[in-house]
């Protein structure tokens, strides 16, 4: 049984009227990468700051390697161990990546050299430009950067994502795969779907400052997804009202795509049986379901690509 | 290296590299000392352009007129220019001539008779002396006359007292036509009546009974530049904190700097020390540059000593302090710009900062006494200018315990956690 990292119970954080997090409990592991998902306002960034010991809890308990974070000297301790890349991740824009580097670097008694940070991050290039002349993605693989230069046990990557067009979100993601193989343990928030699916081990869907679930992606899937799709391209309506017949829940769009519900492996073989006795010559597909529909299921709604909950 | 010392490197170095903080912080302290320099304080005598019409002409200029414009002349303050004697309005003359030359419009008009109205003047002020003073013999010896001496006297007396009243009774003339709007109509109205006052005793043969001998404060000859140097240098290290570390805090704070350095084990007083110890960096450089300038454009005095260096220390905690509450209190970047701005463009003229307090009216003098800048540029000056013991001591310690408050009450408001 892989060690407890981080232990949260009954969490609370009351803004006046407001409850932004409200009596969550979860773990993290060692070695595991862990994924906030929800909306904007859901908590998740409030969550991370009082386990970085910079935002004081109202009630409920949070440790963070035995470290409980309300303690002024226990949040020595954990300042000593994690490495964080804040939301909105900002740097001193005259210094260089190195000289940043170096500044977040001085600051810990133990520290790796900031060249091989750099090397790491593959950023050795770009080790004298200066910050403010970066594009939105390398400022935040100099973020992961400074995140990893005191060698944390436990590293938060707040939103690292949020902002970054295609191109660069796809690298941050490749840093976050070279974390994972370096075994540490990553605690991750995010609003995009595809992220937490693709990066973490385990998802807890967050909103309203409650967890509605938790567990591994393939776990959330199997349970709130839903069923397989297979879908017929062009298939028509001929192909619609036999397939109905034999199977029920198929569907057809205006496109004359026809979609047939499988509730497991053998329901979607005995539908393939069918389409080859009918000597199909129409493109196929098979949808599985995602984290997107998962959240679907137990929050209700969709988050747009800006976080918000639609 | 401790936490304190990277942090004064890191801020120092981002600073050096900003064009705008740089020509902030020392260029536009550079550029205002220059124009202070040469307006008020350079190494040449200012003059004064003057515009003078002559009517006492002769065929010639008369004597006197003539030597009134040379003394005009010889006090070295005007660049005299003449005014044809057929010009009869002096006032459009002024307007549609002169006005359009450019400058200030300065005319004086010597009457007609100038000269023969000084030589009677002169002469009937002497019989009136000598008549008064014939008088007052008299009364005194009366008693010890006998008749034919009483008589022949009375009838001396009568008649000098004749020739006085058959004297015309008539002043020289000038006219001296001023702007009102020109600031410097005061100084050229004073000069030209000194040089006025000083031809009528000449005229009159009358002696200086009063010695004026002017000497320096200091064993240095000081000059107007020597009093705004450490002004200068006092005012920028007050914007510098109050404007820069304002702006430059809430800005780290905006973009979330502060945010990921509290999460590292760096303490609040360790980053606070740090901007405090770039601030006094960059001031020292300040007055380094300043003091070099100075001396190569206007020769001037100011010499830093081990007071000064502990003074610009003191001022920089101070006027950091300041910022550190402002950018505490202060969460919007524009807002800390605008209130960093509106408190020390005030201060810096009122404090007497770049004119002595004294000059200012008696409720500004009472704020001036409220403020911060108004002991540390009087300390500076005092350390750098006139080494007076008592003033620098008396003002290190006011800005001193000003300095602890500050600092004090900016650890307390700068946030080191989230809500």
């Amino acid at each position: 049984m892989a060690k407890k990292v981080v232990e949260v119970s009954s969490l609370v954080k009351q803004y006046g009227d407001l409850r932004a997090v409200d009596g969550i409990s979860f773990e993290l592991y060692e070695g595991e990468v862990f994924a906030f998902l929800g909306p904007n306002g859901a908590g998740k960034t409030t969550t991370v700051e009082i386990l970085e010991c910079i935002r004081p809890l109202t009630s409920g308990s949070a440790k963070v390697f035995g470290y409980d974070v309300t303690k002024r000297e226990d949040a020595k301790e954990i300042k000593k161990r994690i490495g964080v890349l804040p939301q909105d991740f900002s740097a001193l824009d005259k210094l260089s990546v190195k000289e940043n580097i170096d500044l977040i670097g001085g600051m810990y008694e133990k520290k790796l050299d900031t060249m091989e940070v750099i090397k790491l991050l593959d950023v050795e290039d770009k080790a004298n430009e200066r910050f403010e002349n970066l594009s939105g993605g390398l400022k935040q693989r100099v973020g992961v950067a400074a995140a990893l230069v005191n060698d944390p046990q436990l590293v938060f990557l707040d939103e690292p994502t949020t902002g970054l067009d295609p191109k660069a979100r796809r690298e941050v993601w490749s840093v976050m795969e070279n974390l994972k193989k370096l075994g540490k343990t990553v605690f991750l928030t995010s609003h995009y779907m595809e992220e937490a699916q693709v990066l973490a081990d385990r998802i807890a869907i967050i909103n309203k400052g409650k967890i509605a679930v938790i567990g591994s992606s393939q776990d959330l899937i199997s349970e709130y997804g839903g069923l397989k799709v297979l879908v017929v391209r062009k298939g028509g309506k001929e192909m619609a009202k036999t397939l109905q017949d034999r199977f029920g829940g198929t569907t057809l769009n205006h496109n004359g795509d026809v979609f047939v519900k499988a509730d497991d492996v053998n329901e979607m073989w005995r539908v393939l049986s069918t389409l080859t006795e009918m000597n199909l010559t129409k493109e196929i597909e098979i949808q599985t379901p995602t984290i997107e529909d998962v959240f679907l299921k137990v929050v209700g709604g969709r988050i747009t690509e800006e976080g918000e909950l639609t | 290296m401790s936490r304190t010392l990277i942090i004064f490197k890191a801020v120092t170095k981002n600073w050096l590299r900003s064009r705008s903080g740089l020509f902030f912080s020392i260029m536009f302290p550079v550029l205002l000392l220059l124009v202070f320099g040469a307006v008020f304080g350079g190494g040449g005598t200012s003059t004064y352009s003057l515009f003078i019409q002559n009517l006492d002409v002769d065929g010639t200029p008369t004597p006197l007129s003539e030597g009134f414009i040379e003394a005009l002349n010889s006090t070295e303050t005007f660049a005299i220019r003449t005014i044809p004697g057929d010009v009869t309005d002096l006032r459009s003359y002024a307007r549609d001539v002169l006005g359009p030359l450019g400058g200030n419009i300065r005319v004086l008009a010597i009457s007609e008779g100038f000269q023969n109205d000084m030589l009677n003047g002169t002469l009937k002020v002497r019989v009136g002396i000598s008549y008064s003073t014939l008088q007052t013999v008299y009364e005194y010896f009366e008693p010890f006359l006998n008749e034919t001496e009483r008589m022949a006297m009375q009838q001396g007396i009568d008649q000098m007292g004749q020739y006085n009243a058959s004297l015309p009774d008539r002043k020289a003339s000038l006219t001296l036509i001023l702007d009102a709007s020109d600031q410097s109509s005061g100084i050229v109205r004073s000069i030209v009546m000194s040089v006025a006052n000083a031809f009528n005793y000449e005229l009159m043969g009358a002696r200086n009974i009063v010695n004026f001998e002017e000497e320096p404060f200091t064993e240095r000859q000081l000059r107007t530049i020597d009093f705004y140097l450490p002004g200068v240098i006092s005012a920028f290290i007050m914007t510098n904190g109050i404007i820069g570390v304002t702006t430059n805090t809430t800005e780290f704070k905006r973009r979330g700097i502060i945010k990921r350095l509290s999460i590292t084990p760096l303490g609040k007083l360790e980053w606070i020390l740090g901007n405090v110890l770039s601030q006094t960096l960059l001031n020292l450089m300040l007055t380094a540059i300043i003091i070099v300038v100075g001396w190569l454009a206007f020769n001037a005095q100011a010499i830093p000593d081990i007071f000064s260096i502990v003074f610009i220390f003191i001022g920089s905690v101070l006027f950091s302090g300041i910022g550190m509450v402002l950018s505490g209190l202060i969460k919007d970047v524009e807002a800390a710009s605008a209130i960093g701005n509106a408190i020390a463009f005030p201060m810096m003229f009122l404090s007497g900062a770049y004119w002595p307090v004294e000059f200012m009216p008696d409720y500004m003098q009472t704020i001036a006494k409220a403020l911060p800048l108004t002991y540390f540029s009087e300390g500076l000056r005092s350390a750098m200018i006139y080494k007076y013991t008592e003033g620098i001591i008396i003002n290190m310690a006011i800005v001193s315990v000003l300095a602890a408050v500050f600092i004090i009450i900016g650890s307390l408001v700068t946030r080191w956690k989230e809500k």
